[in-house]
């Protein structure tokens, strides 16, 4: 699956290095070193965004550990083995018409800043 | 050892026991399917073996556990430790490498594998199995039952083969989206599944049977994929509707570029 | 190291299919197949083959003195081949096939030729593991140069994923 150019570029300014990776029926677009809300630790992390519906959700934003936040958030995905890395979840359902890779990053990590 | 040991098993081919013996056959899950699993496999003289539990014995586990008594739930021995003994037992020369994990954690040596048995409880183990079976070229044999139901209870289960080139369990109807949204949905809710000693042995003597037959070739079936349901109250196991009615022909949902190490594709 | 050569019952019964047919002039014939690397435990390293090119009639060069002889044609189309599969890190096998029954090893011929085209596989594909992969009528033998490697290591195993299985162990004749 490819992504427009524009939101691949634009979403690179969020991490260290963006790249591709296929599996399944899905890209994972992995995202080193991603920049964290703050009052998360670590503050940065690896992570892998999902823009297509799996195991439930629309979207899912999975991490390389499990992240400290001021909010207790529910991770009921640990473990999960995509591209031959565990990964870890939390439950967030972000639900938006049509956005751009940026949004749908950011309204993730907003699961972090956001007390519900 | 007797040339008498394999006399019953001769109808498999003249050099059944050495192929079998030369494959490497792994089994994550040493409940109650896998450790049937590991009991036949040991009878019929496989060799190599890469095993995956890190769990103990209970005595809940008495009821389906093979190979497991009343001193191993008291003890807590491992299911790995029950899984060896049960081999080496029969197979004195075997090679087992165990790990007290899950497989997700040493991923490592199962890719050496020719053959997975999965004996894991949940959609989502089952989708990672496979998927790394199909990365690192391995025929993927899984097994799995459940009881439903309250008034009247009703057994079900399947035995599945995954191959690559052949139909994935996508494919084949078993695997779908909206089961494993429903396992996600139920995390930490899942309490504990019903589970008894016949369906899984049913299962897991079929799923041996598929093993043997794509290692000798016995039957001349040449399977690239199957699916057989299991109704625990009818007590039949029979290829399943879905597969029957299946119009698809090549599996859609694994790409060539999916084999090996994952490639990140920098952009 | 520990080394594995994974291929599907599919590829191998192509591959086997294609070296048997005869050659207008050459003795036997020569192909190349594509391999992707997996880890294993201690940096073992596992070799999943992919797809098979078949070197046309018109790309040997007519030489008796050698079972096959491929020409320049065939070596640039195998080098383009190994500068494409650069981003997926795909290696490039040299393969022929033995035609008689158990175990084989490279001949005198193999052993002086068939390497002299590694350093140049490495050179375009730096990131993956190229090799020599000999088959036989029910075996199989595989020889992979790390990156970087100016030695073989000998494949302990070569498996074929098909239905049969096929295990064909370094060291232990069929």
């Amino acid at each position: 699956m490819a992504y427009p150019t524009e939101q691949i570029e634009d979403l690179k300014r969020y991490c260290a290095k963006l790249s591709a990776l296929p599996e399944g029926q899905v890209t994972f677009l992995y995202m080193q070193g991603l920049s964290l809300p703050a009052g998360c630790q670590p503050s940065v992390c690896d992570a892998l965004l999902c823009p297509a519906a799996r195991d439930g959700y629309p979207s899912r934003l999975y991490l390389s550990v499990k992240v400290a936040s001021p909010y207790a958030r529910n991770w009921n995905c640990s473990n999960a083995r995509i591209g031959e890395r565990n990964w870890f979840a939390f439950s967030w359902k972000v639900d938006l018409n049509d956005p751009t890779l940026t949004q749908l990053l950011i309204a993730h990590l907003n699961g972090f800043a956001k007390e519900k | 050892m007797s040339k008498d040991r394999y006399s019953r098993q001769s109808f498999l081919g003249g050099n059944a026991e050495e192929l079998i013996s030369r494959c490497t056959i792994a089994v994550p899950g040493l409940g109650g399917g896998g450790s049937h699993i590991v009991q036949q496999l040991a009878h019929i003289g496989f060799q190599r073996y890469v095993l995956y539990d890190f769990d103990v014995v209970e005595e809940s586990n008495l009821n389906r556990l093979v190979g497991a008594n009343l001193t191993d739930a008291l003890a807590e021995t491992p299911k790995l430790h029950l899984a060896k003994k049960m081999i080496y037992g029969l197979q004195p020369n075997a090679t087992v490498r165990g790990f007290a994990c899950k497989w997700q954690e040493k991923p490592e040596p199962l890719r050496e594998c020719q053959i997975v048995v999965g004996c894991v409880d949940s959609y989502k183990g089952r989708e990672e199995l496979e998927i790394a079976c199909r990365r690192y070229l391995m025929h993927y044999i899984d097994i799995g039952m459940d009881v439903h139901g309250k008034e009247r209870p009703v057994i079900g289960g399947q035995v599945v083969q995954s191959s690559h080139g052949g139909l994935c369990m996508r494919c084949m109807g078993f695997l779908t989206d909206e089961k494993l949204a429903a396992e996600a949905a139920r995390y930490g809710d899942a309490g504990h599944r019903p589970q008894v000693i016949w369906p899984n042995g049913v299962l897991a003597s079929t799923a041996v049977g598929l093993a043997v037959d794509l290692i000798t070739n016995w039957t001349r079936n040449s399977r690239s994929h199957a699916y057989l349901a299991y109704d625990g109250n009818q007590g039949t196991l029979k290829e399943s509707l879905t597969l029957r009615n299946l119009a698809i022909k090549a599996c859609p949902h694994f790409r060539d570029c999916e084999v090996g190490d994952p490639v990140f594709v920098e952009l | 190291m520990k080394v594995q050569i994974k291929l599907t019952g599919a590829l191998h019964a192509d591959i086997i299919r294609d070296l048997a047919r005869p050659h207008p002039f050459a003795a036997e014939r020569v192909g190349f197949v594509f391999g992707r690397a997996g880890s294993l435990t201690d940096h073992g390293r596992l070799i999943l083959l992919t797809r098979y090119h078949s070197i046309p009639d018109d790309q040997y060069v007519e030489d008796h003195t050698v079972g096959a002889r491929i020409g320049s044609e065939a070596l640039t189309w195998a080098m383009q081949a190994v500068y494409h599969g650069r981003p997926a890190r795909e290696g490039i096998f040299h393969l022929h096939l033995h035609g008689h029954y158990g175990e084989t090893g490279m001949s005198a011929t193999d052993r002086r030729e068939i390497p002299r085209l590694i350093p140049g596989f490495q050179s375009v594909g730096r990131d993956a593991v190229h090799g020599i992969i000999i088959l036989s009528a029910d075996h199989g033998s595989g020889w992979v140069w790390p990156q970087s490697g100016t030695e073989p290591i000998h494949a302990d195993c070569v498996s074929v994923i098909g239905a049969p299985v096929g295990v064909f162990d370094r060291g232990r004749a069929k």
